[in-house]
């Protein structure tokens, strides 16, 4: 069986030139990716909330990557979004009373808005500038909400409850979540490849060019920032419903850098990037978390530095992530797969 | 609003601007010889201030309190110069050219790692230097200061005048100017572009770390004040990301409109019967979106004219 592309793999027509799983290696990939997805439950145990962990993130990264890797544009606020999309599903269920299915879109909604207003000047401004404005922004968002709703302490949100339901365990909650994290993840592959992701992806590689080309800027650029958004958002509402407390610790300026993180180390302008690297910086964060004081009770020396080891080891590897490999993990995958196709004869 | 309030504020305002001023000067100088937005520049003052801490009390067993803080601050800005250095050349150099989303991503990265260092070996409670400087309360313009402020603000200020001097009449200053203003005519006229920036990195460590000194002395130093880079930042947004002068004028505004504006909000504004803790420290924020939506070159920058 090829494992690669085929020689001779001609297309007859327009359906298998689209088709987004195109070989058949693809397609026994897939199905063996998404029947691993649907049975981890059993194949992990108690480890679950890992997976539910990082599905929340990457859903989240992903749309940051429809706005970095595919927009080219620079936002250092993302966690902002998603505390949008939390509060306002906290708003939704614990205040207004409202069912759950009716918080998630309304969330995915608001941040969606607030998202294109914060897109805005990114007509005006771009660049650094831009950079500085969605730091500015996420200074803003955690203030508002120290000030207003959470103070330095936390929000209780509601249990999660679908049509009287209560999802209590680990399990039920990564059935819910798995079909939002791979329904995003589709539709954010094949948003790369229609019009508006092409459009994005020129406006990425020169504005100019694709002003004159025909694409609109103001719409694109904001549409960008609001899809983004929307992602954030409902992966802020999941996670609101998940953790049961929200603050602004959750949604501070770090993990804003830790998305972008996520996007680096999962490889910038690629549709698994975001998956790959909120997997990696999720489990490295977790095992840290439990590796942390095991050092500090092993290694005396070390306890001090044990609570920022996290801080200078990411640090360290996008540093070195950026100078040797710009491509992330998701190009790492692809030059080992293109040496095992190769091999022996790499010429 | 009384005037009294306004005038507590300006004289404050100033004296803390004036430090804010250096920290920016460093972050321009920076931009401009190199077009790096540094967002690790607030690590560097916190670099600065906990080395400085450190050195002072690791010296105090050999020498009199006054020479070991002496001895402390040249060891801290020569490591300071030296981790400039070292940064341009590890990480600054091999992504010459590159997109400016991965520099602007290393910056942060290197931030993570200085800070990370730094709590890791010091700890994240506040850590204050040996008495020094009396406690005392002095009268400027018959607005009660400490004398630690007073001393920040007089140092801050002559600094400031040293390194304008610096780029105005040395040799390296003109070719740091030159590479900044042209690099490829400078480089030409024989001004080595690897070490204009070489420069350019280790004198924005220097600037930052005597910007963390100053308001260690005054403050103390903790974890939180890498912060203080971002107040920097909203100083040299205000006054053009390119421009020296704007810097200085942007440090001292933003002292400025932070200690009358967010102070008056912080002390009698209230919102819904609540009062606003902690404006004060987000007032810069707003000051950097205001100037973006409204001014986006700054007073004194360039304007880049982009019609798009």
């Amino acid at each position: 069986m090829a494992y690669a592309r085929p020689c001779g793999d001609f297309k007859t027509s327009y359906a298998q030139d689209m088709a987004l799983l195109d070989i058949r290696l693809y397609r026994v990939g897939f199905v063996l990716l998404a029947a691993g997805l649907v049975a981890a439950p059993w194949l992990l145990g108690r480890w679950i909330f890992l997976l539910n962990d990082i599905a929340i993130f990457a859903i989240a990264a992903t749309g940051l990557s429809v706005l970095m890797g595919f927009a080219g544009q620079i936002s250092l606020g993302h966690a902002a979004f998603m505390a949008v999309g939390a509060y306002s599903s906290w708003f939704v269920t614990a205040q207004l009373g409202w069912p759950f299915v009716a918080a998630l879109p309304l969330a995915g909604l608001s941040a969606f808005a607030v998202g294109a207003v914060v897109g805005l000047p990114s007509l005006r401004i771009k660049g650094l500038y831009l950079a500085i404005a969605t730091l500015a922004f996420q200074f803003l968002v955690e203030y508002v909400i120290v000030q207003t709703v959470s103070g330095m302490g936390g929000t209780p949100v509601p249990p999660l409850e679908i049509f009287g339901r209560t999802l209590a365990t680990e399990t039920q909650f990564y059935y819910l979540v798995l079909p939002i994290w791979v329904g995003g993840a589709v539709f954010a592959t094949n948003l790369v490849r229609t019009r508006v992701g092409l459009a994005l992806m020129a406006v990425r590689d020169r504005d100019y060019a694709a002003q004159v080309l025909g694409v609109n800027l103001l719409y694109y650029k904001t549409l960008a920032f609001a899809i983004s958004a929307f992602y954030a958002g409902v992966a802020g509402s999941l996670f609101a419903h998940y953790n049961r407390v929200i603050g602004a610790e959750h949604f501070s300026l770090a993990q804003s850098i830790d998305f972008v993180a996520m996007l680096v180390i999962g490889g910038l302008g690629s549709v698994w990037g975001p998956h790959l690297g909120a997997a990696f910086v999720r489990t490295l964060t977790q095992i840290l978390k439990i590796a942390a004081p095991l050092i500090a009770l092993y290694v005396p020396l070390l306890g001090r530095a044990a609570p920022s080891l996290r801080e200078i080891l990411f640090g360290a590897l996008l540093i070195g992530l950026l100078i040797w490999e710009p491509g992330g993990l998701a190009r790492l995958a692809r030059k080992l797969k293109r040496y095992v196709d190769l091999w022996p004869f790499p010429h | 609003m009384t005037p009294q309030f306004v005038l507590e504020g300006t004289v404050i305002g100033l004296a803390v601007g004036s430090i804010y001023a250096l920290i920016a000067l460093g972050f321009v100088v920076l931009y401009k010889s190199t077009k790096i937005l540094n967002l690790a520049h607030g690590e560097l003052v916190l670099f600065g201030g906990y080395l400085a801490i450190a050195a002072t009390y690791g010296l105090a067993g050999w020498l009199p309190a006054g020479a070991a803080f002496a001895f402390g601050i040249a060891v801290t800005l020569l490591v300071a110069a030296a981790l400039g250095f070292a940064v341009e050349r590890a990480v600054m150099r091999p992504l010459f050219g590159q997109p400016l989303l991965s520099v602007i991503i290393v910056t942060l990265a290197l931030g993570y790692v200085i800070r990370g260092l730094m709590v890791g070996l010091w700890g994240a409670e506040t850590r204050t230097f040996p008495p020094i400087v009396p406690p005392t309360v002095v009268e400027v313009l018959s607005v009660p200061v400490s004398l630690v402020g007073v001393w920040s603000a007089v140092s801050a200020l002559v600094l400031l005048v040293l390194f304008s001097l610096f780029f105005r009449y040395t040799l390296w200053g003109i070719a740091m100017r030159a590479a900044a203003n042209e690099q490829l005519t400078a480089s030409t006229l024989g001004v080595s572009l690897k070490r204009a920036f070489a420069y350019a990195w280790a004198f924005a460590a220097v600037a930052g770390a005597v910007g963390g000194i100053l308001l260690g002395l005054w403050l103390g130093v903790n974890f939180a004040l890498s912060t203080v880079g971002l107040k920097a930042l909203a100083a040299v947004i205000l006054g053009g990301l390119d421009s020296i002068p704007g810097a200085i004028a942007g440090g001292l505004a933003v002292g400025v409109v932070e200690t009358v504006v967010g102070g008056y909000i912080d002390a009698f504004v209230r919102l819904f019967g609540q009062p606003l803790h902690g404006f004060k420290e987000v007032t810069a924020y707003l000051v950097i979106l205001l100037v973006l939506i409204l001014r986006p070159h700054g007073l004194f920058g360039t304007e880049h004219i982009e019609r798009l």
